[in-house]
């Protein structure tokens, strides 16, 4: 489905996918270390964020 | 092309990470130091320096808002400040920032990796469902994505100031995560599919984690005086719906420019 409404970006199918799917990959993992990582070098660095973003801290 | 899209969403990300960190100096930040110098008193930083003395605030307070744009501009210069002790309360792994950035860089670096994450994951969902963020439904993307990652949440969990009450930090995380993984498959079902069934799906995904309730906190007194929780719940929410707005637009703009055949 909605595979014509994508003419606007040159991917095949397959690279869509799979630049979607490493893009989720990479973002989950970005997010996770600024906003859920149990460290307290993390937590503390990024502290403000995770209060301003509303992430569950401390 | 798979490099160029995903550094293109990493670039709108790391953009809309600068103004998010500028947004967040006005309102939030201001906030949250307010909050901090109610948070009992918890031994100090175990990384500070014996010598450095604590941000001045006490006698500064007295006088007008100046004095207040100094503490900061004092917070934000000094490496620790003592608004990390109640981090330590018990815990044995030393905290500290990151390569001894100050505050404020530490801030400004988490929200230029938090702008690149989120900005992926928006390239990512846009990818594989295969609707694409242009300029012109930027605005919308970055809207949903708010929706999704923060205003359904704080439905259960409002963003926190420190030192408010909160229930154990897993159940929480826990939680929080469900709400937005259910909320952006339930936003997806409701905005982009036209089948009445996939609607309705889409009211039960939404639903479903209010339903089932956030883990709130056995006891809910707290030191923070309540009106700095209302005025930073508000303050949060609306510095992240302006930050994924400028996510939206941007990412928009840089794939219409850049990504576009035509």
């Amino acid at each position: 489905m909605a595979t014509s409404t994508v003419s606007s970006i040159p991917l095949s199918l397959s690279d869509r996918l799979a630049t979607g799917i490493i893009a989720l990959m990479i973002g989950a993992f970005l997010v996770f270390g600024v906003g859920l990582a149990n460290s307290a070098v993390l937590h503390d660095t990024a502290h403000d964020t995770r209060h301003s973003y509303g992430f569950p801290c401390h | 092309m798979i490099v160029k899209t995903l550094l293109a969403a990493i670039v709108a990300g790391l953009i809309a990470g600068v103004f998010m960190t500028a947004a967040q100096e006005l309102r939030v930040t201001p906030l949250i130091l307010h909050a901090e110098e109610f948070e009992g008193e918890a031994p100090a930083a175990p990384g500070q320096p014996a010598g450095e003395q604590p941000a001045p605030t006490d006698h500064q307070h007295s006088s007008l808002s100046g004095a207040s744009t100094l503490s900061n501009a004092l917070a934000a210069i000094s490496p620790v400040t003592p608004a990390y002790a109640h981090e330590h309360e018990g815990e044995p792994e030393e905290g500290g920032i990151m390569f001894g950035m100050s505050r404020f860089s530490g801030t400004l670096a988490a929200n230029l990796v938090t702008g690149a994450g989120f900005s992926l994951l928006l390239a990512g969902i846009s990818l594989v469902i295969g609707y694409p963020i242009t300029l012109a439904n930027g605005a919308l993307w970055g809207a949903f994505g708010w929706l999704a990652v923060h205003l359904l949440p704080a439905v259960g969990l409002p963003p926190e100031l420190p030192g408010f009450p909160a229930a154990e930090l897993g159940d929480r995380q826990a939680w929080w995560l469900a709400t937005v993984l259910l909320s952006a498959a339930g936003l997806y079902l409701l905005a982009l599919r036209r089948e009445i069934v996939a609607k309705l799906a889409g009211l039960v995904l939404v639903a479903a984690p209010h339903l089932y309730g956030a883990p709130l906190p056995l006891d809910i007194s707290s030191n923070v005086p309540a009106v700095l929780g209302a005025e930073f719940a508000v303050a949060a929410l609306a510095t992240t719906l302006a930050f994924w707005i400028v996510l939206g637009i941007v990412s928009g703009f840089i794939n219409d420019r850049f990504l576009r055949v035509n």
